[in-house]
């Protein structure tokens, strides 16, 4: 009996320092994965070529605001999350910072004082960058981007929120192995596309489901969940490889010119991933928007489209695409215009064949196609009942100008009308995704619009 | 910015959720239960005719477009409310015309508007003017005469044989014109109610999607129209 309270006393003892070394040993950071020589520069425009490639912007910079000035407040269920400012001024940004320090918020989520940074930080992405494009970045920051004095208002969520000593534990499990970069792909191009893909793109943030402790669930290509869809809110960020890929009908072209214009010959990008182009990819050099679309193709297998540039000769003719096999009843069906069709397909000749067609093909690089296109298909029915309602529009960007915009119908279409119209989207030319209620349709309307 | 650890979202999440949150109990429909009757012409609250011009207009407008016959006529398209509607906004105040003359009542009528009155205005002047010669020749004002004579009284005032001050000459051409446009124009400004006059011609309204109908011969378009509020018939 004694020596059984030895030994529970012994195990208290030991919970407890557990518990005080958890509380308060700092937290190691991270070596830096390569040892640059002081005198080690960037190449010109390397810096800011990082913080697009990173899309700091998307976050740092508030709408209307200077740039990568933080104070975009966000909305969330458990307060008001503020972004920070990290221009190089002394008192409000990151001005003080040493390399260390910037590293280590980074590739660890650590400040200079050693506390957590909430993993709305892409940490978990970022560990993979390079130290060049780090010090690049870094570089960037402290020299070339203007100081901006601006108090950001301090996150301050409710407990247990508020403790952050808390994401330590957290940081156990979300991150695997070391910081740096390993490649997997097949081939330099590949490699490269991997790198940013998984690094300074962080598109496993939104592409990747979370796990049971809601870290992404695969950050790296060969992990279960890598890329394999998650979801944003009340958006899906749709699977990028396997059965269920947004991609499978695209080529390695077509998703690179979808990066870098915003287009393509199947979509036109809009909500988060309008602002990823816009803030983004459209910034990226062709190389890289190609090494990328062969990286996420190269997921599936052999990658054999792989264009030199992405520039086409002009004037492109494009003419509009015949209706597939799965598309081709619903295609008669519109096209005899029987005054006897479903609500849904009335409305959809009503409103939207003028852009999309009987096809449901749209038109390539302006109107996106409807059939087999994830935002249409997908759980998530937010976004399509949306777009029905408020439009939407594509970016203009450096390669493609002009923003394309879609009108919403939220006047012309009362509730039960949208949900005849987003159900018949759903199920039209093959697609198979269940019916939108009424109900939805209201819920959507009375909220506010998402984009 | 920053997030919290266990919630998969970046920004758009918060912004959609919060909005999501927000959401209350009630479901707001744009135009839920639009299909009740319109009120009716003799108890429509006008926006500018008064009561003696409202007889008119609609006395009128039932001759230039009567409703016997194989169509709607304009009162059943509910032109008169288009009228109304039109003289009490822009139209009717010329307020995109260039109305700072020389105004020749003489000129040819090629040369357009001729007189420093607005639509309304002519309306608003004509209107009396016409019903007082329809007094002295008919013994009554133009509402109360016989369909035959109200007929006999617009053909006099089309060729000018019911004489009106020269600023006033434009009064049947724009009585007329109006009228068309009323029972043709997009219900959205009023008039041609339901869509019946572009039922009645078979025109298919605000639908701008026809690629599948140019090369398909003499094949009936088998689809009613719809109005740019989206009204089907």
């Amino acid at each position: 009996m004694k020596t059984f309270l030895k030994i529970i006393a012994g195990l208290v003892v030991l919970g407890v320092l557990a518990l005080l070394a958890f509380l308060f040993v700092p937290v190691q950071r991270s070596a830096p994965t390569e040892t640059l020589a002081a005198d080690w520069t960037p190449e010109p425009g390397r810096g800011e070529y990082v913080m697009r490639a990173g899309d700091c912007a998307a976050c740092h910079t508030a709408e209307g605001g200077k740039p990568l000035a933080g104070g975009r407040a966000i909305e969330s269920p458990m307060g008001t999350i503020w972004a920070t400012n990290i221009t190089p001024d002394k008192d409000t940004g990151i001005g003080t910072w040493s390399l260390d320090d910037f590293r280590a918020a980074l590739v660890d989520g650590l400040t200079p004082d050693g506390e957590h940074l909430y993993p709305a930080m892409p940490y978990e992405n970022y560990r993979f960058m390079s130290e060049q494009d780090i010090r690049a970045l870094y570089d960037y920051l402290m020299t070339e981007v203007p100081a901006v004095r601006s108090d950001v208002e301090e996150t301050r969520l409710d407990f247990p929120f508020n403790l952050r000593f808390g994401i330590r534990a957290w940081n156990w499990v979300a991150l695997r192995g070391g910081i740096g970069f390993e490649p997997t792909a097949g081939d330099d191009l590949q490699a490269r596309g991997q790198y940013l893909v998984e690094g300074p793109g962080h598109c496993a943030a939104c592409h990747s489901p979370r796990n049971s402790f809601m870290a992404q669930a695969g950050t790296h290509a060969g992990e279960a969940g890598f890329l394999t869809g998650g979801v944003v809110g009340d958006w899906a960020a749709p699977a990028l490889h396997g059965p269920e890929s947004a991609l499978k009908d695209w080529s390695v072209t077509e998703l690179a010119a979808y990066l870098a214009t915003g287009r393509n010959a199947h979509s036109a990008a809009n909500g988060e991933m309008g602002l990823v182009i816009k803030d983004s990819t459209q910034y990226l050099s062709d190389q890289d928007n190609i090494a990328m679309a062969a990286f996420l193709k190269g997921l599936d297998g052999k990658v054999s489209d792989v264009p030199q540039s992405l520039s086409v000769a002009l004037p492109q003719v494009l003419p509009p695409a015949k209706a597939d096999d799965a598309g081709a009843e619903t295609a008669k069906m519109l096209t005899e215009a029987n005054p006897e069709m479903p609500l849904g397909a009335r409305l959809y000749l009503d409103n939207c064949s003028a852009c999309h067609f009987v096809t449901g093909k749209g038109a390539p690089g302006i109107f996106p196609e409807l059939a087999g296109n994830t935002l249409v298909t997908s759980d998530q029915k937010t976004p399509l009942i949306s777009v029905i309602l408020h439009g939407a529009s594509v970016p203009s960007t450096r390669e493609r100008p002009e923003a394309l915009v879609m009108q919403g119908y939220g006047e012309r279409l009362d509730d039960s009308e949208v949900a005849a119209l987003a159900s018949f989207l759903r199920q039209a030319w093959g697609n198979a995704a269940p019916a939108v209620s009424e109900a939805d349709v209201a819920a959507v309307r009375s909220a506010a619009p998402a984009h | 910015m920053t997030d919290l650890p266990g919630y998969p979202s970046r920004r758009g999440f918060l912004k959609a959720t919060a909005a999501g949150f927000a959401l209350s109990g009630v479901a707001m429909s744009a135009k839920a239960a639009d299909k009740t009757p319109p009120v009716p012409l003799d108890q429509y609250e006008r926006s500018y005719f008064t009561a003696e011009e409202w007889a008119f207009v609609m006395a009128a407008t039932a001759r230039l477009i009567p409703s016997e016959g194989n169509g709607p006529g304009a009162l059943e398209a509910r032109v008169p409310v288009f009228l109304d509607l039109q003289l009490a906004g822009r139209y009717g105040a010329a307020s995109d015309w260039y109305m700072e003359g020389p105004h020749d009542p003489g000129a040819e009528p090629a040369r357009g508007w001729q007189t420093p009155l607005t639509p309304a205005e002519v309306y608003r002047q004509a209107i009396p003017a016409f019903d007082a010669w329809c007094a002295d020749t008919y013994g009554k004002g133009f509402a109360a005469l016989s369909p035959q004579d109200q007929d006999a009284a617009l053909s006099a005032l089309q060729k000018g044989e019911a004489p009106l001050a020269p600023e006033l000459r434009e009064f049947f051409g724009i009585l007329l014109a109006n009228t068309k446009e009323g029972y043709f124009a997009d219900p959205i400004y009023g008039g041609n109610h339901d869509m019946q006059s572009w039922v009645y011609i078979g025109f298919p309204g605000a639908r701008a999607a026809f690629r599948e109908w140019p090369e398909r011969h003499n094949v009936k378009y088998p689809l009613g129209p719809v109005s740019i509020t989206g009204e089907r018939a």
